[in-house]
């Protein structure tokens, strides 16, 4: 059980992210979180694993305060939490492999790691989730070698080594194709289903809400201004969250 | 909204801008919320008061006598300035534009009036010397590289003499010289080293015939040395220079700061003044050469290193922090694979630049083949002189093009599609082989230069005092007052020299640009001839060329400017002349499809394209001419340099530290003022 409580992120220049955002997720499910560029989803995600340090409020998971964690309490709390990017994120002139390897690193030793040691059970592993994700082939290719939809599942399966038990994806379909946006989503669906890991992922297009999420929250200006069922997003709500002039579009 | 203007609550009429102007320059586009105009102007009325009043006190720049009143006529300039200013602000205030080429040329006026006469500009004596040069050109022409045996005496053998014994079929009777074994190498019987001895080629104590080499090759491992310490030190050292790294540390933000100012402070000092200082130490030798030069290098590094870690792509980092990496791994996974081509890219540029340092650091510091110029220079052997530089020019010639050929190459950064598992590094050929190469190099370069590891543990009883005396430096009125002459006149030769730099470079830039190259043979030579000048002429560091400078035109600033000037010329062709060819096509084929001639074509699509990266490469070379000219005066070309060797000579180093703090201080300040301008440009 995840619950945010009061959450609230004033960046340095004067920019209010966040306004007392609360709500909960539980175990199992896939929360879609929708809204505008700038409504602070981004902000949101980031806080969860504190890549962005909150201004104010709690996030409490399974009643462990992530807000008040320590250095490396913080580290260990991270290594639970795989995350996905909107730009994929890997490092481009590293190899596929070294790319997924990276997503144990909040498990093994710092010197190992350091000269670029992993054991084989990690390697092992490595491989079996870029099977997962169906780039098997594509181990030892450098990173920007791939396609941006090769490069998402690279990104996933470098979420999946860390064994997490949430997912953060923030964006994850934005700079994809609607053929691709659908096969990554389809992964995340899987683990959802298959795994049980909680996923918490933004998204733009209201019909990929519908498709795959079990609940979503709408942000407006850092505030939460929906929270639900995908289904229960009737025009009324979609004008609140989009603004009056917003029109419903489709992806394929 | 800007927050000048916020402080007023109406908007201001022209008049009060005027007067708000005329009382203090730039206030009133200040006012106006022009906080750069405003603060530019104010800063350059400020300079310009300044330089006249000085220039007339110091120097007598422009005196003219009306009635009792003895002035400088300079200071009308400095009113129309002022005039200027003033209908600038009102201008602006009442949604005119201004014409800021007026104010430049008021500005313009006093400046290059002030340089011409404190750096004792005698354009005449070009002339009227010329025979001095005649005889060093004729020298530079025929350098002492080879001789020849006639009659049991031993004759130097230019270019005319081996013709001719190539015609006679004598050429076995012309050798090599002394002079070339000095600069180059020669062949001779010594004791069989260890290293022989060992792989079984000769019996102890044996003598064999050996390549023993000479002062250039003395110089490539200087440079190379160097090179390999400031990147090992600059690595590490550039991570706490990066604020985005510095960033995620506790604390990280002051030492951020610190290793940045320390850096640019570092770097501001030129590599023979650090030689200055570092002989002091570990005394005169390779040792202090390679010191000065690391030290040096080590800043320039770090700034540049540390700059492209904070332009590394921030996802990565992101993402690794994520998975619950700490501090070092995020370095490792992140930080690091992303930083290495240009890491390696700096570096070669680096080893470049160390290169062509190592040629003068002897100078000063007693290595190399800067070592073997200046004894040359002393004894008026120019003939000897001209032999170092052509091998200096070979040298740097073919470093130059090693370096520019293999940063090309990693910048390109391929994917290479690999689709088995790669074999780790230690089962590599390549990894060993350059392994091996690598510790060939440097142990061969370590012996050839003798270098002493325990001279740096022995400093010379004087460094006590140096570092005492420079942290209790002298300010006392009069040094101050003999400090700001020589640092103004070191700022106003690298104006000059800059100015006829560029003056010159701008014809030839165009004859060396690819682009607008013809078709014919003839123009093709001329372009390959252009290209060639200006690469010869690179080579070959300032302080050499006021050498020769100093033998035309006397020792002092003008030899110093002219010596400046051939440099800016040769870096200012090649930079301008690349501009040329990276301008954009589309323009000019729009101009010319209107009907437009060949000149309407430069000036409408030419011109404008190239117009603002001239003027940002000339501001450039006059920040990197401030640099070179600290250290023109070791070779009798005026400015700092002269005073600052005269103070360590004589060890008033209280003194010599006033002087090195100016340095850093107008160096530092000009890099910032000239990167500022710059952006601003373009």
């Amino acid at each position: 059980m995840l619950k945010v409580q009061h959450l609230v992120k004033i960046y340095p220049n004067g920019t209010q992210a966040l306004r007392d955002v609360s709500f909960e997720v539980a175990d199992g499910e896939f929360l879609a979180i929708i809204g505008l560029s700038g409504s602070g989803k981004s902000t949101l995600l980031r806080c969860i694993n504190r890549l962005i340090e909150p201004t104010a409020g709690k996030i409490l998971w399974d009643d462990v305060d992530i807000t008040a964690a320590s250095g490396a309490e913080m580290r260990r709390i991270r290594r639970q939490i795989g995350m996905i990017f909107q730009q994929f994120n890997l490092v481009k002139r590293s190899s596929v492999m070294t790319n997924v390897l990276s997503g144990r690193l909040g498990y093994v030793g710092t010197v190992a790691s350091l000269v670029g040691h992993f054991s084989r059970e990690d390697r092992a592993r490595a491989l079996a989730n870029l099977a997962q994700v169906g780039l098997e082939d594509k181990a030892y290719v450098r990173a920007d070698a791939l396609s941006g939809g090769q490069q998402q599942r690279v990104g996933i399966a470098r979420a999946l080594m860390q064994n997490p038990r949430l997912i953060l994806a923030d964006e994850p379909v934005a700079s994809l194709d609607p053929v691709l946006a659908h096969s990554i989503l389809k992964y995340l669906e899987q683990l959802n289903r298959e795994r049980g890991i909680t996923v918490l992922c933004s998204l733009h297009f209201l019909d990929l809400v519908h498709r795959y999420a079990t609940r979503a929250i709408a942000l407006k200006d850092g505030q939460v201004v929906f929270s639900g069922l995908p289904h229960e997003i009737d025009d009324a709500q979609f004008k609140a969250i989009y603004g009056q002039e917003a029109e419903r579009v489709s992806i394929v | 909204m800007p927050p000048t203007t916020a402080l007023f609550s109406c908007p201001p009429t022209p008049l009060q801008v005027l007067l708000c102007a005329a009382l203090v320059p730039g206030s009133g586009q200040l006012r106006l919320g022009r906080v750069w105009r405003g603060v530019l102007i104010f800063v350059t009325a400020a300079l310009l008061l300044f330089i006249v009043n000085w220039g007339l006190v110091n120097f007598e720049i422009g005196q003219i006598t009306i009635g009792s009143l003895t002035t400088s006529w300079l200071w009308v300039p400095l009113i129309l300035f002022w005039v200027w200013n003033a209908w600038d602000a009102y201008a602006a205030a009442s949604d005119r534009s201004g014409n800021t080429l007026l104010g430049v040329v008021c500005a313009a006026v006093i400046l290059y009036i002030t340089a011409w006469n404190v750096t004792d500009i005698k354009l005449e004596r070009l002339v009227t010397r010329f025979s001095d040069f005649r005889k060093v050109a004729v020298d530079i022409v025929n350098p002492d590289l080879f001789s020849t045996t006639v009659q049991g005496e031993t004759r130097p053998c230019s270019w005319g003499c081996i013709l001719a014994a190539a015609r006679a079929g004598r050429l076995a009777d012309v050798t090599p010289s002394e002079n070339f074994g000095d600069i180059i190498g020669r062949i001779r019987e010594v004791k069989a080293s260890g290293l022989i001895v060992g792989l079984g080629l000769a019996q102890p104590g044996q003598p064999v015939r050996m390549l023993v080499p000479g002062k250039l090759f003395e110089t490539i491992a200087l440079g190379l040395l160097a090179t390999i310490f400031s990147i090992i030190v600059a690595v590490p050292l550039s991570f706490f220079a990066a604020h985005n790294i510095m960033m995620r540390v506790r604390g990280g933000a002051a030492i951020y700061y610190v290793m940045r100012t320390i850096l640019n402070a570092v770097r501001a000092v030129d590599t023979v003044i650090w030689a200055l200082l570092v002989i002091v130490w570990v005394g005169l030798g390779n040792m202090a050469g390679i010191i000065a030069l690391t030290i040096h290098s080590v800043a320039a590094l770090g700034k540049l290193y540390s700059e492209e870690i904070e332009h590394i792509d921030p996802g990565p980092v992101e993402a690794i922090t994520a998975t619950g990496a700490n501090l070092f791994q995020v370095l490792r996974y992140a930080v690091v694979p992303q930083i290495i081509p240009p890491f390696l890219a700096y570096s070669l540029l680096r080893w470049d630049i160390n290169m062509r340092a190592a040629t003068v650091v002897g100078f000063v510091a007693g290595g190399g083949i800067g070592f073997f110029v200046v004894e040359t220079i002393r004894l008026g052997a120019y003939p000897q002189y001209a032999a170092a530089l052509w091998g200096i020019a070979v040298v740097i010639i073919l470093v130059d093009a090693i370096s520019a050929r293999w940063r090309e190459r990693i910048l390109r950064d391929q994917t290479q599609a690999e689709i088995t598992a790669p074999r780790p590094w230690y089962a590599s050929l390549r990894v060993w082989s350059y392994l091996l190469l690598f510790l060939a190099l440097f142990v061969g370069s370590w012996t050839l230069l003798k270098l002493d590891a325990r001279a740096l543990l022995e400093p010379a009883p004087t460094f006590g005092r140096l570092v005492r005396d420079f942290v209790t430096i002298d300010l006392s009125p009069d040094v101050l007052e003999i400090v700001t002459k020589e640092i103004l006149v070191t700022i106003f030769q690298a104006l000059l020299a800059t100015t006829f730099g560029s003056l010159l470079a701008i014809p030839f830039s165009f004859l060396a640009a690819k682009n607008l190259t013809g078709r014919s043979l003839l123009s093709r030579w001329i372009y390959y001839a252009a290209r060639g000048l200006f690469n010869v002429l690179r080579s070959i560091e300032a302080l050499l060329y006021v050498a020769i400078f100093v033998f035309w035109v006397g020792i002092g600033p003008f030899a110093g400017v002219l010596g400046l000037a051939v440099t800016a010329f040769a870096l200012l062709g090649k930079l301008f002349s690349e501009a040329i060819e990276n301008i954009d096509p589309g323009p000019i084929e729009a101009v010319t499809a209107t009907g437009a001639n060949r000149l309407q074509v430069i000036r409408y699509g030419i011109l404008p394209q190239i117009i603002p990266p001239f003027i940002s490469y000339a501001i450039y070379q006059w920040d990197i001419s401030i640099r070179m000219a600290t250290i023109i005066g070791f070779a009798g070309g005026g400015g700092i340099g002269l005073r600052l060797n005269n103070y360590f000579g004589m060890l008033q180093y209280h003194k010599a530290g006033t002087v090195v703090l100016f340095i850093v201080v107008v160096v530092a300040l000009m890099d910032f003022a000239s990167a500022k301008l710059r952006e601003r440009l373009v």
